[in-house]
């Protein structure tokens, strides 16, 4: 099979996208750990760098609808095309949860990340986020199920904190602000591990050409959570 | 590269039937048509022993625009001409297997040529007018079949260029010479003049490659406006005109349909290695 340029400037699209993921990552884990270490510099860094994705993400963007415009890819080129458009607004999306995390930074600290185990939830979700970008890397259709398969995991750890914050809140004096906060961050890792589920779903549509995201599971599960 | 064995509409889409599929909202249903116009089974053409359409099997829905996409020499244009028996015209050229148009049998022993062509019109890739008027271009065909009658005839001629999307072009100078008209208006003229003779189905063999893009784009329009009306088949090298106009769309290669499928399916996610290849530009 010849590669054509057409299929080169594919590559270095899906070569953008790879480079992104990997400073969004590194951002999220860098907002866990100011959080952590209460470190207003990394703080500071952390905005920065989320404009640089935002500024990045655009880009991107415009790069690929330059490249349906004018080339007008099909099969394959089309969904790998949209797969990355796609999967580029998620990973803006998880640049913004890293900024949010750091909002919550001065209610926050060393013992309440350790008490809900945050960084733990943190690296789970994303793996999971780094687990969908290879299976796009190397169009792998069963790790991208995996991830799916994944996201229960972490709403059995949303959940936990959830009943934890809950409980807290009874005892009298308790520090409602902290306890928002806490639910906030957990939420937003919780949220993380959505984008990675979705990505999962793109890069399944990317293998197949199936849109699986509004599956009849899903519309079942809809129809019974609306009779409960 | 392993071709399908055979790649029939129905093989293609196993579960569902071809029509059922859906199509995008710029192609709604066509209330009577989808029924097959043309069908082959095991349809071979040969010049001498080659055998350059392999054992096609197919159905042509009717009032929908079927593409035919492939490689210069895969038998495209060979399976399109002999749907109203063009290829009878070269020496040693046969078929086998079964071709049918309307329940009857194409290569029958007695189907009538004339009559089979003025039922399945065709329009070549130069726009070729007779040197005459733009009326007794129109004219023609109807002339041909026996009608003489001014009246009957100006209305005809008006009829098919309205069709065209030509007649306020030409309304006024029906009388000057067709070769004055541009490459355009000459091709829409064919267009028109093909119409004349009320067919059922329009051959059109890659019927822009000689117009430019405006001209393209009034040939891909008028495609779009007969829609509905007449069974379209239309042969061409520019894959986005395929995508833009058809409903359905055939890819060949080295003389087998490897692929019979809806546009929308074909170029977001065609189900053979071969097709995707090629309409990527991945074919070496």
């Amino acid at each position: 099979m010849s590669e054509r340029p057409v299929h080169e400037h594919i590559k270095e699209l899906s070569e953008v996208l790879v480079w992104l993921s990997d400073k969004v990552l590194q951002n999220f884990h860098d907002a866990l750990r100011a959080v952590r270490h209460q470190d207003l510099q990394s703080a500071r860094k952390i905005r920065m760098t989320d404009d640089e994705i935002d500024l990045a993400e655009v880009r991107l963007e415009e790069q690929c609808l330059a490249f349906l415009a004018l080339q007008q890819p099909v099969a394959r080129d089309l969904r790998t095309i949209v797969t990355i458009i796609k999967i580029n607004d998620d990973l803006e999306r998880i640049g913004d949860l890293a900024v949010h995390i750091i909002e919550r930074m001065p209610e926050l600290g060393q013992e309440v990340m350790d008490r809900y185990e945050f960084e733990k939830m943190g690296n789970f979700a994303s793996d999971m986020v780094s687990k969908s970008i290879k299976a796009f890397v190397n169009r792998d259709r069963p790790l991208a199920d995996e991830v799916c398969q994944l996201d229960e995991d972490v709403d059995v750890m949303h959940r936990l904190v959830f009943r934890k914050v809950a409980e807290a809140m009874k005892v009298e004096g308790a520090n409602t602000e902290q306890l928002l906060a806490v639910l906030s961050v957990s939420r937003y890792i919780e949220r993380l591990a959505d984008h990675a589920t979705r990505i999962a779903l793109e890069v399944i549509y990317l293998v197949t050409g199936e849109i699986v995201r509004h599956s009849e599971d899903t519309f079942e599960k809809l129809i019974q959570s609306l009779k409960d | 590269m392993q071709l399908s064995p055979e790649a029939s509409v129905e093989n293609q889409t196993a579960k569902t039937s071809v029509r059922d599929i859906y199509l995008p909202p710029e192609r709604k249903k066509i209330s009577g048509g989808g029924v097959p116009h043309v069908m082959a089974k095991n349809f071979s053409i040969y010049y001498g022993e080659f055998e350059a359409v392999k054992k096609v099997t197919a159905d042509i829905l009717s009032k929908y625009v079927t593409a035919i996409i492939g490689p210069s020499g895969c038998g495209k244009s060979t399976f399109m001409r002999s749907i109203n028996r063009m290829n009878d015209l070269i020496p040693n050229c046969h078929t086998t297997g079964a071709l049918m148009f309307d329940g009857e049998d194409v290569y029958g022993k007695f189907t009538d040529e004339v009559l089979l062509r003025k039922k399945i019109g065709m329009v070549f890739q130069k726009p070729n007018p007779f040197p005459k008027s733009i009326f007794d271009n129109v004219a023609y065909g109807p002339r041909l079949h026996g009608i003489r009658d001014r009246k009957t005839l100006e209305g005809i001629v008006e009829k098919s260029l309205r069709k065209a999307a030509l007649w306020d072009e030409v309304c006024d100078r029906l009388e000057r010479n067709a070769l004055s008209l541009s490459g355009g208006q000459q091709q829409r003229m064919c267009v028109a003049r093909t119409l004349a003779v009320e067919p059922e189905i329009l051959l059109l063999d890659e019927p822009t490659s000689a117009l430019d893009p405006k001209a393209t784009a009034k040939i891909e329009d008028l495609i779009q406006e007969l829609r509905g009306s007449y069974t379209i088949m239309i042969v061409t090298h520019n894959m986005q005109q395929a995508s833009r106009v058809s409903d359905y769309t055939m890819f060949f290669y080295e003389g087998v349909l490897v692929e019979h499928a809806p546009t929308a399916q074909l170029f977001t996610n065609p189900k053979d290695r071969m097709t995707e290849d090629y309409i990527t530009g991945r074919f070496s």
